[in-house]
């Protein structure tokens, strides 16, 4: 069970460090897709006009800097989809102008989108937030998700200790009456099975997050080995890892409290 | 040390198992508590260590109501009785020392200490040479011994002992009331439950007497119980 919950925390925390990776890259920033040339524009005249485009940015309340991608940084870009050939040369491919805002910088973009369109009709400004919303909501889904898989799983943990405990107070039933016969108080029995499950989830805790760590680290390892450049990187951080070594230990304090409430309940049944 | 008045003991919906019993235990006496089978002898003895709680009457341990005891109090009460049961009780995966040490390390104690005591009781019941023994490799008459080793380790004040002669040949179950005699003289309060009545009338201690559920006392039980309980059923 720990091994399922840590590949569902695991998962919950790549999500987040790739939503929160690729939110403070985009953020504070505006890509401006230019139309591809046209036959009667192309050449010096459409240079021009995404020259202009690019001084009129520069000069642009709350813009640091404006740049426009050249050929090679732009085949870079579509790399991971088009492969190493690059940009064929008959694929009419927009002009990309990168805009860098001033930090904490908020320009008006219907006005800045006006601007630009009376120099390049059909200009597009692109601030990142719908892709980003879309893909925020689905990082939010995957970590709901994953908590749910780990509240299911701590559902079950709880369950199975529950039941394991009933085992063990009837099988050790002459054992804990002839305690509770001799004077042990009600605490001295229960910690004899809390112990016991403290040990026992812990060992197992360790082993699952032993495999999951092995799962997470084989899984990251192919990733890298394909060399795919359309995922992000799936190594987890040391903060993620130190939060996965929590839940050993967690688990058997679930486990521990859960014998102890089991066993006390059950004496509370003799007089 | 222990008084019953009126006390009776059902089992759910079932017959009254002791209707209306009154006596009482003075500290330091000797009583057997005799009877038939299913007389309700062992139902009396489980009330004693505080196995059960009575239907209806009132009853007092140690000069305490046991019905206003908490239960941790009542755990402390047991740590004041000691019970040697008829199937003996033994726990076969602990050593004769370890089974013989349980009501000590219940109470907190540990170490040598604990050892050394334990060593010297089960020398004195004659079992010096099976202290790392497990009880099913003992003969019914040693464990026996080992059983009423851990009912006097916490050195109680009361001791119970339900048919602890049932196992054992007459010869071993004289010498088994000479022990709890011994231990008589040194202060504990000893009940017996027995159906042995030539092993009762062997030995002159008073008797409280059990059938259909009430108790008619004996000898010299009269006296004892209509002086502390002001009667005897």
């Amino acid at each position: 069970m720990v091994y399922l919950a840590s590949l569902a925390v695991a998962a919950a925390l790549l999500v987040h460090q790739v939503t929160e990776r690729w939110q403070k890259d985009l953020a504070g920033g505006l890509t401006i897709q230019v139309p591809p040339p046209t036959a009667e524009d192309a050449g010096a005249v459409y240079a021009a006009r995404v020259d202009q485009l690019v001084r009129l940015l520069g000069e642009w309340p709350g813009v640091a800097h404006a740049q426009h991608l050249g050929p090679a940084e732009v085949s870079a870009l579509l790399e991971p989809w088009l492969g190493e050939a690059g940009v064929p040369q008959d694929l009419p491919v927009p002009a990309l102008i990168a805009v860098e805002l001033a930090p904490g910088a908020a320009p008006d973009l219907s006005a800045l989108t006006a601007e630009l369109r009376g120099v390049a009709p059909g200009v597009l400004v692109d601030d990142h937030q719908r892709w980003l919303g879309d893909l925020l909501a689905l990082g939010q889904t995957i970590k709901v998700g994953a908590l749910v898989v780990v509240l299911l799983i701590i559902f079950s943990a709880v369950t199975a200790v529950i039941f394991l405990t009933r085992t063990g107070l009837a099988i050790h039933q002459q054992v804990i009456s002839l305690l509770h016969v001799i004077g042990a108080h009600d605490a001295y029995i229960a910690q004899q099975f809390q112990i016991h499950a403290l040990r026992l989830g812990l060992a197992g805790g360790l082993f699952g997050l032993g495999l999951a760590a092995a799962t997470i680290l084989s899984v990251g390892a192919w990733l890298r080995a394909t060399e795919n450049e359309v995922l992000p990187d799936l190594s987890l951080s040391l903060g993620s890892w130190s939060l996965l070594l929590l839940l050993p230990p967690a688990t058997a304090l679930v486990a521990m409290l859960t014998a102890r409430v089991t066993v006390l309940r059950s004496l509370a049944r003799m007089p | 040390m222990v008084r019953f008045e009126e006390v009776s003991l059902r089992y759910d919906a079932g017959p009254e198992i002791l209707s209306q019993v009154s006596f009482a235990l003075d500290p330091g006496s000797f009583h057997f508590v005799a009877g038939a089978s299913g007389a309700g002898k062992s139902s009396l003895l489980r009330l004693l260590f505080l196995g059960l709680q009575p239907s209806s009457g009132r009853f007092s341990l140690f000069g305490r109501d046991v019905a206003g005891l908490s239960r941790d109090e009542k755990a402390l009460v047991r740590r004041r009785i000691g019970v040697v049961f008829q199937d003996f009780r033994l726990l076969g995966h602990l050593t004769v020392v370890e089974n013989v040490a349980l009501p000590l390390r219940v109470t907190g104690q540990k170490g040598q200490k604990i050892h050394e005591h334990v060593t010297e009781l089960l020398s004195w019941v004659g079992l010096a040479d099976q202290l790392n023994a497990f009880p099913p490799t003992l003969s019914g008459g040693q464990q026996q011994r080992v059983a009423i080793a851990r009912a006097v380790i916490a050195r109680p004040s009361l001791l119970l002992a339900d048919e602890p002669t049932g196992n054992v040949d007459d010869r071993l179950a004289v010498r088994l009331l000479y022990l709890f005699e011994e231990l008589n003289k040194l202060g504990t309060t000893v009940l017996i439950a027995t159906h042995n009545e030539s092993l009762v009338a062997r030995f002159s201690h008073p008797v409280l007497r059990l059938k259909d559920g009430s108790i008619t006392p004996e000898r010299a039980a009269y006296a004892t119980s209509s002086s502390a309980a002001g009667t005897a059923a």
